[in-house]
């Protein structure tokens, strides 16, 4: 088993890596657009950023926006970060969806040192053991669990174009309007209109 | 060797004149290799049998006689390969350029002996010589400013005026600014059309875990697994090239290389430092001595140029005497099978392979497991430590959880063993029944499938109906990069706060969901101790 040395060295290793964990946000709905100098960009103004570390997508089989771990200089600056964030929308590159922003967690962390004395104690079940019903039922649990989640993941995504459909729209509508606004000023029509209707211009 | 193996893409571009005694040779502008666009005065990187570094060149001529493609390169040379006459300090990435009359000078290769393209720039002050950009310098593979002559040996800074029969200029920095290619992917259905840049070897290692978006040059789709039949692999030759000693070449570029993941995690980050290239286990490529057995090919190819003394030697590259193009059959000696030299090594990497390459690899080769229902607070060294014990084999692993759309109680790892066996076995054994924790684990084979993230993304929205001056679409392109607190007194204030307001919901609605399915884990676990004591 390990010496006395190793265990010492592994829980420094660990309690640096948790103070890491501590000035480190994770920023999710991202444009696959954001590149690291957009974020060093975009939070030069109430934080330094040393790090970025983009999530890689491997288990989720849609399109999801993009998301990212930022290591900051310290935890005051990711705590002011973070409640920039939450209470403003913040835009990173592009219009008009906010990020989002929450204190990172250490399981967030794919290369994350692992955590001393954590139980790892495991046991063979085969058939004909009184557990392995509940086992193979607890299995199948999860796998349901696991679609139902995808499922959830789903819906939302698509409620999320739907929102971003309908506000398209209605900007589209709005940028229609105000063009014709700006067409009737510029070619004049609006002060035949107002002396037709006998309206003062100036007003 | 298999016969069959793939035909490497091919195409001519513009012609030149005719010309030849018989005028049966036809000169070129340019040619595409295996998706890759070379073009005269090109730099580019050739292979040599027995060394794990390519030698760098410049395309001079190109032409086609007698169905034979051919390639004159004008050489450079590597600081270590002249440092009997080197005086005074080099610079970083600094290779030096033929020049005057004679051996080492130039060579002619058969075309399918290029092997990637490189970007060389030339920082000579010399009036003739377009003044690179800093940052064309910066992101060249090389740069060179010194001649070296290879006819009294003697190195310079003056520019002569003609080397190998052309004007210089057309040897030093083209007229426009290169472009420099964007990350190729490793998926040979790389998407962007821009010919790859070879990395250098020497190329500081590499981080593992960049960005997805991080400009890593990636060299030619190239890093094929070797076909269990044709076993020509590079050897992992661990010794400098000492060039001094070199003997006649025999010179067959590599074909394929083959980047294999070692069993030892840790070890792969030693070996692959020397290059990324694993020998096969097959008696075939695993010579240990390559440059004996070099010399032993030399002893059965007739070479036309012979090394003098300590000369420099002919980089001549030649492919076995009977292959054509296309036809290679397997050399007369027992060691060597000489194919053709079309694969690139993937030397993007020859440092360190990430996680993500690994990923691919394994999964081509069946060693890639995917691992459920573990305990989300597992690291990585915990999974190994886990699979050690309980199966007795050795693997790679990485914990994959999305932080915001997985479920926390359902941890999800990627295994990746030595052999596709191990992974079967561990595949079989673990879903019989192995209980981590009170979790049962699950597992399967292989890669999800994960699409591309598109470029667009869902609720940045724009005005179409509006048209725009080109000068504003340069404004509107820089503008993407700016970040802003949305002010109340906006229309984007009101789009925002929208979108604040789903995301609140979707947490919420995750949080739910998460919770829930914690409850039943744990009614189940009650369960499980319920009937294991009833059992007993």
């Amino acid at each position: 088993m390990e010496t006395s040395k190793e265990k010492a060295s592994k829980d420094k290793e660990y309690a640096d890596f948790e103070e890491k964990v501590k000035r480190t946000i994770y920023i999710d709905h991202l444009s696959p657009q954001v590149t690291t100098p957009v974020i060093k960009a975009a939070l030069a103004q109430c934080a330094n950023v040393t790090n970025v570390e983009f999530i890689v997508n491997y288990t989720i089989p849609y399109d999801i926006p993009s998301a990212a771990l930022v290591e900051l200089d310290d935890e005051m600056q990711a705590k002011a970060a973070v409640e920039l964030m939450t209470d403003f929308p913040f835009i990173i590159g592009g219009m008009p969806r906010p990020v989002h922003a929450t204190h990172a967690k250490a399981e967030m962390f794919r290369d994350r040192p692992p955590c001393p004395g954590l139980r790892k104690d495991f046991r063979w079940i085969k058939q004909g053991d009184g557990e392995y019903e509940v086992m193979r039922k607890l299995k199948n649990l999860a796998k349901r669990h696991e679609s139902e989640n995808m499922a959830l993941i789903k819906n939302l995504l698509d409620e999320e174009k739907e929102l971003a459909k309908q506000q398209q729209e209605a900007l589209n509508g709005n940028g229609k309007k105000y063009e014709m606004l700006e067409d009737v000023v510029s070619d004049g029509t609006i002060r035949k209109l107002a002396h037709h209707y006998g309206v003062r211009l100036d007003d | 060797m298999d016969g069959s193996s793939e035909r490497i893409q091919f195409s001519w571009g513009k012609r030149r004149a005719k010309g030849g005694v018989k005028m049966d040779t036809r000169f070129y502008e340019s040619f595409t290799l295996d998706n890759v666009k070379y073009s005269l005065y090109d730099c580019v990187y050739l292979f040599k049998h027995g060394d794990p570094e390519p030698y760098i060149g410049k395309i001079v001529k190109i032409w086609e006689q007698n169905q034979a493609k051919k390639v004159k390169i004008l050489w450079f040379f590597f600081p270590d390969e002249i440092q009997k006459y080197l005086r005074g300090s080099v610079m970083e990435k600094e290779i030096f350029l033929a020049s005057g009359d004679g051996i080492g000078l130039a060579d002619v290769n058969p075309l399918e002996a290029v092997a990637g393209k490189c970007t060389v720039i030339c920082i000579s002050k010399d009036e003739r010589n377009r003044q690179p950009s800093p940052r064309e310098q910066a992101m060249a593979d090389y740069i060179f400013y010194r001649v070296f002559n290879v006819e009294n040996c003697t190195l310079s800074d003056q520019l002569p005026d003609k080397i190998a029969g052309l004007g210089v200029e057309v040897l030093l920095n083209p007229k426009d600014e290169l472009v420099i290619s964007s990350p190729n992917a490793l998926n040979p259905n790389a998407d962007d059309g821009l010919a790859a840049t070879a990395p250098p070897p020497h190329s500081a290692v590499k981080e593992e875990n960049e960005s997805p978006d991080a400009a890593v040059p990636l060299s030619q789709p190239a890093a094929k697994e070797v076909d269990a039949k044709s076993p020509a692999a590079v050897p992992l030759s661990q010794s400098v090239v000492n060039k001094e000693d070199q003997k006649p070449v025999a010179a067959i570029p590599i074909s394929k290389s083959v980047i294999k993941k070692e069993d030892k995690k840790s070890v792969a980050a030693v070996s692959v430092s020397q290059s990324a290239i694993k020998e096969e286990e097959k008696p075939v490529a695993s010579t240990p001595h390559p440059r004996s057995a070099v010399v032993e090919n030399n002893a059965k190819h007739t070479q036309s140029q012979n090394a003098q003394g300590g000369e420099r030697p002919p980089k001549k590259l030649k492919l076995s005497q009977e292959a054509t193009v296309k036809n290679m059959t397997p050399a007369v000696t027992e060691t060597r099978p000489l194919e053709l030299p079309s694969r690139q090594a993937d030397r993007s990497k020859w440092f360190k392979i990430s996680w993500d390459d690994k990923l691919q690899r394994a999964d081509e080769q069946g060693t890639l497991v995917y691992i459920q229902n573990l305990d989300i607070n597992f690291a990585a060294a915990d999974i190994e430590e886990l699979i050690r014990e309980a199966l007795q084999l050795n693997c790679t692993a990485k914990p994959i959880n999305h932080p915001t759309y997985d479920d926390p109680n359902n941890g999800k790892a990627y295994a990746i063993f030595s052999t596709k066996k191990a992974a079967d076995d561990a595949i079989s054994k673990i879903n019989s029944g192995l209980v981590v924790g009170g979790r049962p684990l699950y597992c399967s084979k292989g890669l999800l499938k994960v699409p591309k993230s598109s470029g667009t993304f869902v609720g940045h929205l724009s005005l179409h109906n509006i048209k725009i001056g080109p000068k504003q679409r340069e404004e509107q392109k820089k503008a993407v990069s700016t970040s802003h607190c949305s002010q109340p007194n906006t229309i984007e204030y009101d789009l925002a706060l929208d979108w604040m307001l789903l995301r609140a919901k979707q947490e919420k609605k995750f949080e739910i969901l998460h919770k829930d399915h914690k409850n039943a884990r744990e009614g189940f676990a009650s369960i499980g101790s319920k009937a294991a004591k009833a059992g007993k």
